[in-house]
């Protein structure tokens, strides 16, 4: 750039410059706001700045076990819930278990064989028994 | 490493200077408002602890990733809109329309008080910031960096993220395209 530009350059210079003080009031205070929002989060020296990440340690070991806490609300409940619902089931086997155990034991220790009770002409058998008992209640 | 004081001082000296810079890349006020805070607090939280010197290239890296930050949530809205409506993108247009146009009145409406030459001078303000809203975006920065933030060709080089020999193009073009805008209007300063 030559000496003509450069001169151009800085008469822009200051003619912007000249143009900053005309700013409305509202806009310089945004800027002094905005200032002094900056200025309260500045990054702190270095002996604060070990306190602070001493602090921010704590925050940050705070926020997980509040997360922590916030995680273990909701999956307490649920595991209690799955726990019940298995203790259930088991039970439930369990008492099936039982009176299937029971009915077996039942049906094994009869004095009739088990293959009795699928023989039809044993069960016309015990159709006629009946109906003979009946009958000499009914005539008496 | 500089102290609240020196911070304060810092970011005073160069507030107004950065919001012009944002709004005459974003063309609003507001918008630019928010990228200078945005930048204040970014700089003041990361770099806080940072020597004085280093404070206005850091400054205006913050300010140009923040306002290319801008542009990027600009985009991405807009692509939502036009995408979802076209009355809204309508809208949108009438409303960028309507800050340009307010804020031209505004400059104008500060200028109707004053003097005769206040008048004309306001009215080259107006129109030197004009010209230089209308540069291209990196040849605006590399304008504003070095010759209104007084930043040296290499401190511009590395907030612009480019090599010192583009930052010379870049002002170079700046100040010829300025030049001849201005000669074209009847301007002589």
């Amino acid at each position: 750039m030559n000496t003509d530009d450069i001169n151009l350059a800085y008469k822009i210079r200051h003619a912007l410059n000249d143009n900053l003080d005309n700013l409305p009031a509202s806009t310089t205070d945004r800027l002094a706001a905005a200032r002094a929002q900056a200025l309260a989060r500045k990054k702190a020296d270095a002996p604060v700045r070990a306190k602070s990440r001493q602090r921010a340690a704590f925050d940050v070991s705070s926020l997980f076990s509040m997360q922590w806490l916030a995680r273990a609300a909701v999956v307490a409940p649920l595991l209690a819930m799955v726990a019940g619902m298995v203790g259930v089931y088991q039970y439930e086997h369990e008492q099936r278990a039982a009176e299937l155990a029971e009915l077996d034991a039942a049906v094994l220790s009869d004095d009739l064989p088990l293959t009795a009770y699928t023989d039809h002409g044993f069960n016309a058998y015990l159709a006629q028994q009946q109906q003979a008992q009946q009958q000499p209640q009914r005539a008496q | 490493m500089a102290t609240d004081k020196e911070l304060n001082d810092f970011l005073e000296s160069v507030e107004r200077r950065a919001f012009k810079q944002a709004a005459y890349a974003v063309r609003k006020d507001e918008a630019a408002l928010d990228i200078v805070q945005d930048a204040m607090i970014k700089l003041a939280e990361k770099y806080g602890d940072k020597p004085l010197a280093e404070l206005p290239m850091l400054f205006q890296r913050i300010l140009q990733n923040t306002i290319l930050d801008y542009f990027r949530r600009e985009k991405v809205r807009n692509t939502w809109i036009s995408l979802f409506g076209g009355l809204g993108r309508r809208d949108d247009d009438d409303e960028e329309f309507d800050i340009l146009a307010s804020y031209e009145a505004e400059e104008g409406t500060s200028a109707a008080e004053s003097s005769a030459d206040q008048v004309e001078r306001a009215e080259t303000l107006r129109l030197i910031e004009e010209e230089i809203q209308k540069l291209p975006a990196r040849q605006r920065e590399a304008f504003l960096m070095r010759y209104w933030q007084d930043m040296d060709v290499a401190e511009t080089a590395e907030a612009m993220g480019c090599s010192e020999g583009s930052v010379k193009t870049h002002c170079s073009r700046a100040t010829h395209a300025l030049q001849k805008a201005l000669e074209a209007k009847g301007i002589k300063l």
